[in-house]
């Protein structure tokens, strides 16, 4: 968490400190290099293709999404025509799916975690030693058991997304300042409400970081396994149009796919700064 | 009620050879009384404070509050911490309620005593405020505020000032000689400052470090009320030069 307050104070805002549109500055800086990109890629390209045909121009590219944003549908000649939409909310209902499951899973898990040495033994262990094992390895087993269906695609989301929640948020729950726990003891708080009243929010900042690269996580999930286990979404149109060569399509989808984790995060970044005012304004006086 | 019996009570960290944090320590307070527990760093002052909070367990010994033995902490105890440790999600009035709400008390009863309290200590105006927009001795106020409100039968005060400037912290002891007086609380107050512990307490207990014991029980008889103008007086001087001495004695 002291990225964001890291990034407060040394972000690109604060070059533009003394002038009067220090936000419009911000975005003219974090634009400079896409667009910088784009052009690039767009000048070294002839006839609208680069690297001897195997990539289309940022134009075509354009041309391809527009088309399957908001062509008209036509199965036969352009099958993904019309269809952008489609995809884009099955994607992201998987992912939002998949990601409230770990929340509830995660959470209070790494709370229990946190704060119980006994669970901790009886846990921590196998959860770090399942950790290593990639979202990848997990298809084959998904895929047997849910066959090529929706929620196989939820559990790999699930199971990405667990792992920075339950970790962080026991971290987090671990670090709460002893004397918090006193006070609340000696002012009569039940066990279960200092965990509720006092545990929880002190350890919400770090639940903020777990859920943030969880999301991240989400996001690879939902893709992956939707280029194997289930036949719509983003992940499937992605190797579906590769496999038919239409690679401005591969390349519209990978950027929808940003797009769309970009506008989550900075959802949860929101929803972050509300829920912890209190803090913002400690690093602020700080 | 309010009276606290400690008996042979020690207290050793990290197994049989470790640290000897208190050494058969017996003291008890009156219902009523003030009580300073006053020594350098490491002496054990505060160990006894959170074994008699219920925070720590003693290794030996009885420790009886009102005749109970402390097992536990509790809302009878009311702890005031050393940096306040308000919760800090917390407004001031939400840290000050947060005692009788979780214990189950009703609205009507704890509304009119905490916005009484809150007067009290001089909180009217901060209510709405977290404790991060607040400086150090309003924390203070907090914490006592936070304390008084569940009516506790004494207060367990660890260095409550010792982190304030000079000036704040004789206000702070001006308030809190006040509210004494208004309350008269069973009071065990931990400090280091000679000063603080004889313009405050009507009994300084003086301890010496390794291992942590209480060496004098100095009975302070300066008139009450007081106010920390009395810290100008020959009497008060007097017992200065006494500590002074048996503090001198000690090492």
């Amino acid at each position: 968490m002291s990225s964001l307050v890291s990034e407060r104070r040394a972000g690109p805002g604060r070059i533009f400190g003394g002038l009067a549109l220090p936000r419009l500055g911000a975005t003219l800086l974090a634009l400079i290099l896409p667009v910088a990109l784009v052009v690039l890629w767009q000048i070294s390209g002839t006839n609208g293709s680069i690297f001897g045909g195997a990539l289309p121009t940022p134009d075509r590219v354009w041309e391809a999404w527009l088309k399957w944003a908001f062509g008209a549908s036509s199965m036969g000649l352009n099958p993904y025509s019309g269809t952008w939409l489609e995809s884009v909310v099955f994607s992201t209902i998987r992912v939002a799916k998949g990601f409230a499951i770990a929340i509830l899973i995660g959470v209070p898990l790494g709370i229990c975690i946190g704060w119980s040495r006994m669970v901790a033994k009886v846990l921590d262990p196998t959860i770090q030693w399942l950790r290593p094992v990639p979202i990848t390895a997990w298809l084959p087993i998904s895929i047997a058991i849910f066959g090529i269906a929706d929620f196989g695609s939820i559990f790999l989301i699930t199971i990405g997304a667990f792992y920075p929640i339950v970790i962080n948020t026991t971290h987090g729950t671990r670090d709460v300042e002893r004397n918090w726990i006193r006070a609340a003891l000696m002012m009569g708080a039940s066990p279960f409400t200092v965990l509720r009243r006092v545990v929880l929010p002190a350890a919400l900042p770090s639940i903020f970081t777990g859920l943030r690269i969880g999301l991240g996580i989400a996001w690879t999930a939902v893709i992956v396994s939707e280029m194997v286990a289930v036949k719509s979404g983003l992940g499937y149109v992605l190797w579906d149009a590769y496999y038919v060569g239409r690679m401005d399509i591969v390349i519209a989808d990978m950027v929808s796919i940003g797009l769309l984790g970009y506008l989550s995060d900075w959802l949860i970044v929101r929803v972050e700064h509300f829920v912890l005012r209190w803090r913002r304004l400690q690093s602020f006086n700080a | 009620m309010g009276t606290v019996s400690i008996t042979g009570v020690s207290k050793v960290y990290g197994g049989a050879q470790g640290v000897r944090a208190l050494e058969h320590v017996d003291v008890s307070l009156a219902e009523g009384e003030f009580m300073a527990l006053l020594g350098p760093s490491g002496c054990g002052k505060s160990t006894l404070l959170n074994i008699l909070a219920g925070f720590e367990a003693q290794t030996d010994g009885v420790i009886t509050f009102d005749g109970k033995s402390v097992r536990k902490p509790g809302p009878d105890r009311g702890v005031v911490f050393q940096e306040a440790a308000l919760m800090p999600w917390l407004t001031v009035w939400q840290n000050v309620i947060f005692g009788p709400q979780v214990q189950g008390v009703a609205k009507a009863d704890y509304e009119p005593r905490a916005r009484e309290i809150i007067r009290v200590v001089g909180l009217e105006g901060f209510m709405e405020a977290l404790p991060v927009q607040l400086s150090g001795g309003m924390r203070q106020r907090v914490g006592i505020a936070r304390a008084l409100v569940m009516q506790p039968k004494a207060l367990l005060m660890d260095e409550p000032f010792g982190a304030l400037d000079a000036q704040t912290r004789l206000s702070m002891q001006q308030l809190l000689l006040d509210v004494w007086q208004t309350f008269k609380t069973t009071v065990l107050f931990v400090t280091h400052d000679i000063d603080e512990a004889i313009i405050l307490a009507d009994r300084v207990c003086v301890m010496a470090a390794r291992p942590g014991r209480i060496i004098r029980d100095i009975p302070i008889t300066l008139p009450r009320p007081r106010s920390i103008n009395d810290l100008l007086t020959s009497e008060f001087l007097g017992f200065k030069g006494q500590i002074m001495a048996e503090m001198r004695g000690a090492h």
